[in-house]
């Protein structure tokens, strides 16, 4: 052990930072406390339960696996860094209160064994775990993820658990399929009040306080989801030939709030420099909006995960000069 | 080189095993593992191919002129496809819809090229009709397992008998496919990476007895 300690190798960048994985990670569970408290009210008990078997299941089964490599308990909770409450908390933040507890199990298990620890564990991981459990989950419950979403309201909470799906289809989906602009107003839209949808989705003015908490605590720059929203909600106007009125409903319906803050600023799966950042960001809007409109569906999460597919090549391809670099002079030959 | 019935076996079926690690036919295999029985036929299909085709090769083996050996493969590998079409098309016209554009796809099957260029262009006709019969039986053991995998977490059943209602549909789409297709390459690495340590401890405590023996 000692002579690892001496040796210690890792990959660039050698930044030293006071941060460290788990106190970023609390951060990030603190900031989607805003979310996961405003949907319990408007979803009632229900989406606690679903909250806390995500959660489990996808802590258990972290823990599971590095037993299973031959870790010990107390190396086990000394390593624990809370990446797997983050995906557990996502997951089930990003599906809809009808759904029974095995989808967001099943989606938390898929998303931590097999997309994060089978390529090597937290930062190791090719695209996000939890937008791919999400995903997971869509591919394999269809026909109950997209249906039957619940109205929330505010007396979710005290009725003892009974619901009736109010509405078959999200606002976004109504707004796609209908082709035009929402019943609801955006005030709406933003608070959540009578908008069907996720968990964490519904509410967007606690997912602005928790994007802005993580904003001023320096762990996401908070112009990415900016220019992520606003591409998609530029794109969506373009599209509807140049109708402004289009812009808001567009960015406060469905879950592009929740995956512009939280999703796609995943440290792992995002470009490492400024110009790649503002590539990805981009094109991830003009991805998101392009096959809102062609599928008429909700594609946040797809979006986020085919891009998280280009990030190697974003990284490839924009390089920042270093410091002092000169051109060389092509000589005719290699 | 010297070859053994124990060793074509053993290649076919488990060390050479045609899907798990030579990863060769994999458009069949991702494509037909949806369901175990699909993986049956589309095995025994190949088989028959294999074999008949392996035979065929191997007693021209010296007949054919190197320069012009692999379009001659094919139009024999293509023969024997033709036949199983024309009689499944006639026997069995549901499972001829089933297997639908992957049958007439055998042809360009890689297993089949590979054996008759590796395999059945070198040696003689028993031991190449040997080879086709357990690359064949290998090939049907994975595509077979592979879709009782998938159809009891994709639909809930295995051999089309209905076990529950519960199933994920992922395991059912293509994405799934690739998946289980990883997931059964990396399961047989491992278990075949457990035997081969095992036998070389067997092969060193077997040398070590022997040294023993010899010193006393």
């Amino acid at each position: 052990m000692a002579n690892n300690n001496l040796l210690t190798f890792s990959s660039s960048p050698h930044v030293k930072s006071p941060k460290t994985t788990r106190q970023i990670m609390i951060h990030v569970c603190i900031a989607l406390l805003p979310a996961l408290i405003m949907g319990v009210i408007y979803f009632g008990l229900n989406a606690l339960l679903l909250t806390v078997v995500s959660v489990l299941s996808a802590v258990l089964s972290e823990g599971v696996y590095l037993l299973a490599t031959g870790k010990s308990v107390r190396e086990i909770i000394n390593q624990f860094d809370f990446t797997s409450c983050v995906t557990g908390l996502l997951i089930a933040l990003s599906i809809g209160v009808q759904c029974p507890v095995y989808i967001p199990a099943l989606a938390s298990v898929f998303a931590i064994i097999v997309v994060k620890m089978i390529f090597g564990g937290t930062g190791k991981n090719l695209v996000n775990p939890a937008v791919t459990g999400r995903v997971f989950a869509f591919m394999s419950f269809t026909s109950i993820m997209a249906s039957g979403w619940i109205a929330p309201s505010i007396n979710a909470l005290f009725s003892g658990g009974s619901y009736d799906p109010v509405s078959g289809a999200t606002v976004l989906t109504q707004m796609l399929s209908s082709n035009a602009l929402p019943s609801l107003s955006n005030w709406d839209l933003l608070l959540g009040t009578g908008v069907a949808g996720c968990i964490g989705e519904t509410c967007k003015v606690a997912l602005i306080v928790g994007g802005i908490y993580l904003a001023v605590m320096g762990i996401i720059n908070i112009l990415y989801p900016a220019i992520y929203i606003a591409t998609a909600g530029l794109f969506a106007v373009v599209l509807n030939n140049f109708q402004f009125t289009y812009f808001l409903p567009s960015i406060l319906s469905g879950g592009l709030m929740l995956g512009a803050i939280f999703m796609a600023t995943d440290y792992t799966t995002t470009p490492n420099t400024t110009l790649g950042n503002v590539i990805y960001f981009i094109v991830l809007g003009l991805v998101t909006t392009g096959l809102r409109i062609a599928t008429g569906i909700e594609v946040v999460s797809f979006a986020i995960l085919l891009m998280n597919l280009f990030v190697p090549l974003i990284d490839k391809f924009v390089i920042n000069t270093p410091f002092g670099f000169v051109k060389p002079k092509n000589r005719g030959c290699k | 080189m010297k070859t053994s019935f124990k060793k074509i076996a053993t290649d076919g079926v488990i060390t050479n095993n045609p899907t798990l690690k030579l990863v060769l036919g994999t458009c069949p295999t991702l494509a037909l593992t949806t369901l175990a029985m699909n993986g049956i036929y589309m095995g025994l299909a190949v088989t028959f191919v294999l074999i008949c085709s392996n035979v065929i090769i191997s007693l021209l083996r010296k007949l054919i002129p190197n320069q012009v050996r692999i379009p001659a493969f094919v139009l024999i590998i293509a023969t024997f496809v033709t036949i199983v079409r024309l009689v499944l098309d006639k026997l069995l016209p549901d499972l001829y819809e089933a297997l639908g554009l992957y049958l007439p796809l055998i042809v360009v099957n890689c297993i089949i090229l590979a054996r008759a260029e590796s395999f059945a262009s070198k040696n003689g006709v028993i031991y190449s009709a040997c080879d086709g019969l357990f690359m064949g039986i290998g090939f049907t053991l994975a595509l077979t397992l592979m879709g009782a995998f998938r159809e009891l977490l994709g639909s809930g059943a295995i051999f089309g008998t209905k076990l529950w209602d519960f199933s994920i549909g992922f395991f059912a789409s293509s994405a799934g496919a690739f998946f289980t297709y990883g997931l059964f390459i990396a399961l047989f690495a491992f278990f075949s990476s457990l035997i081969s340590k095992h036998n070389k401890k067997k092969a060193n405590a077997k040398s070590v007895n022997s040294c023993i023996k010899e010193a006393e």
